[in-house]
């Protein structure tokens, strides 16, 4: 009996023992990129060196185990110890003091060198998606265009076919009835073609020259080439980065502000190259992502690896777009956050577009009647609350307020708001 | 005449062909003296001023503050390979004690846009730029809720890093001034308060 029950107490006891190895067992690859991302992401990365370097092969690297393990538990403490690979690191990377980790156990850390093990080279992953090519989308559609103008080439020239059979079929008509033919004028001798030909010259040619004469200083369509092509549609499309993340002033003053390097250098400090979806111009060249953000490098003058000093920094000089004659006056910040309108009214769905264009005439026809449509935004907006007269009559109900006040009603419309 | 004709037919076809409707000209100007500002606008080319005998500074005075304006933080940005004024600015208290529901909101929207495109909208490291790990951004941001470093983080050395950037982080000076990045720390702190509040419910009711 005695014998059983010691049986079974050392069952039990090497069950529990098993299962205490077997959790301890589990941190494996897949823990180990968890444990990666959130405690050494931040600072690095498999295959590139970011704030510290590349952590592939580190291993191999180390003198010893041992000492990589102290080294990741608290690197200030083991740099004390003089050991001369780890200070000499610590030099290359500018004396960057890498963050503590006591916390890590020693099948923790191995799990990290597993899994940064296991991660593939970035050459040898290389998957091109199918994306599909938008020239031919593009010559598609030119193709339609194309089509139509045949088509009506051909139906002008069977129209003027048949117009020739007609005349001829009556003129035959006529000699066998036995009058005599009239001697045909010819049409440039013919005062009735003259004439129509007059109406239609003067209808066309006005038409052309006044259009064309509205046109002068309106640029609507303008699509300029920058200096970097930099798409708003990787940006703000894409990535979702927020249009005031970088037009920084459109919220404070007149200026929506073009954003200084050092903005752009937030982020592309870390991405150095462009993996998404191909890109093109408006003239259907091929875009090379990658390229375009070492011109920005070059502007910022930044060499990857190296600390940046943004003193060295050169203004990149982009193309505007988007001009008003000096004696308009045009605030952002009046319209963005008092009028509370999207950048979307204006400038079209900047989100989609690759190179910028100008999505609307900026013609004084065009303000005015926005601002005759516009309702003011009155709720919960500190900048209108001194017109109590509408704020009350919109609550007696003496005013619509489905119909609201237009901007046009506070005086949008008055010359001196934006020609002073 | 038959090869004039041809010679005219493909000329056509070439223009027709070669015609872009990619605008790549703004067009021209009517009335150019009533287009073209005679006053310096912003982004006008600056620098052949002084051989004009102007002279003038796009920089406000040293020393002076715009009115309403934070106090200038004083402690400077440390040289690489240093961190002792990362660590004094601990010691700096955030000038901003509370906020009212507006301030607030305030707050909120200022770390929506510069901040939540990197450290998520929650708060939690995971922003449309880091997705996981499978966005174009190649360092995980801080998770600023659950990170042990940065969720105990006092305001001084938060501002610091707001203000001089940090690792891979750039400095925000130019996109928020003193003011909204002590409204955007208060915020973050609020914010931690508020998961450490419901983490201690959770772990209560349990």
């Amino acid at each position: 009996m005695i014998s059983f029950r010691h049986i079974t107490k050392i069952c039990l006891l090497s069950a529990l023992l098993f299962l205490g190895f077997s959790t301890v067992n589990t941190v494996s690859a897949q823990d180990g990129k968890a444990l990666f991302t959130t405690n050494c992401a931040s600072c690095h990365q498999v295959h590139k060196p970011s704030t510290g370097p590349a952590l592939a092969g580190v291993e191999d690297r180390w003198p010893n185990k041992a000492n990589l393990y102290s080294w990741i538990r608290n690197s200030a403490a083991f740099l004390k110890t003089g050991d001369k690979y780890a200070n000499d690191l610590y030099n290359t990377w500018n004396k960057t003091a890498m963050n503590q980790f006591p916390n890590l156990t020693d099948e923790e850390i191995g799990a990290i060198i597993t899994y940064i093990n296991s991660v593939p080279a970035p050459g040898a992953a290389a998957a091109a998606g199918g994306v599909a090519d938008p020239n031919a989308a593009a010559a598609a559609e030119s193709d339609n265009t194309l089509l139509f103008g045949i088509l009506t080439l051909i139906l002008a020239v069977v129209a003027l076919i048949l117009l020739q059979v007609n005349a001829n079929l009556k003129k035959l008509a006529d000699e066998r009835e036995g009058h005599s033919p009239i001697e045909p004028v010819p049409f440039w001798r013919n005062k009735s073609y003259i004439a129509m030909i007059t109406v239609i010259l003067f209808v066309v040619g006005g038409y052309l020259t006044s259009k064309g004469a509205m046109a002068l200083g309106r640029s609507k369509d303008y699509q300029p080439e920058q200096p970097i092509y930099y798409s708003h549609k990787v940006h703000a499309g894409i990535n979702q980065i927020n249009c005031q993340y970088c037009h920084t002033g459109v919220y404070q003053g007149k200026q929506a502000t073009i954003p200084s390097v050092n903005v752009c250098m937030n982020c592309h400090m870390s991405i150095n190259e462009y993996n998404g979806e191909k890109m093109y111009t408006e003239d259907g060249d091929e875009i090379n992502g990658t390229a375009e953000i070492q011109k920005l490098y070059k502007y910022a003058g930044f060499e990857p690896g190296k600390p940046w000093d943004p003193s060295k920094a050169k203004p990149i000089e982009w193309v505007r777009i988007h001009n008003l004659p000096d004696h308009v006056y045009f605030n952002h910040s009046q319209h963005v956050k008092a009028g509370k309108v999207e950048c979307q009214t204006c400038h079209g769905e900047i989100q989609k577009m690759g190179e910028v264009k100008q999505f609307t005439d900026l013609s004084m026809g065009w303000c005015i009647n926005c601002h005759r449509e516009t309702q003011v935004q009155f709720k919960d907006n500190g900048f209108y609350s001194i017109y109590e007269k509408y704020h009350q009559d919109l609550k007696s109900g003496k005013m619509d307020s489905t119909k609201g006040v237009t901007v046009e009603a506070i005086g949008g419309t008055e010359c001196q708001k934006c020609h002073y | 005449m038959k090869k004039l004709l041809i010679i005219a037919l493909a000329a056509t076809a070439t223009t027709i062909v070669a015609c872009s409707d990619v605008k790549r000209t703004p067009g021209t100007i009517y009335m150019p003296d009533m287009a073209y500002s005679r006053a310096y606008e912003s982004y006008a080319d600056y620098s052949n001023l002084t051989e004009k005998g102007i002279h003038y500074t796009a920089m406000p005075v040293e020393g002076t503050l715009p009115r309403g304006a934070e106090l200038p933080f004083h402690i400077a940005k440390d040289v690489p390979g240093d961190t002792t004024n990362y660590f004094a600015s601990r010691a700096v208290p955030n000038p901003i004690d509370s906020m009212t529901e507006a301030e607030t909101i305030e707050a909120e929207r200022l770390y929506q846009i510069n901040c939540g495109i990197c450290h998520g909208t929650k708060l939690d490291g995971n922003g449309p730029l880091w997705k996981d790990g499978n966005g174009p951004y190649t360092a995980a941001p801080k998770n600023l809720i659950a990170d042990p470093l940065v969720s105990v983080m006092p305001d001084g050395q938060m501002f610091y890093s707001l203000t001089y950037g940090k690792n891979l982080m750039g400095s925000y000076a130019s996109q928020l001034n003193r003011k909204q990045r002590w409204m955007v720390i208060k915020y973050i702190k609020i914010k931690q308060k508020e998961a450490k509040a419901t983490a201690a419910t959770t772990t209560a009711a349990k």
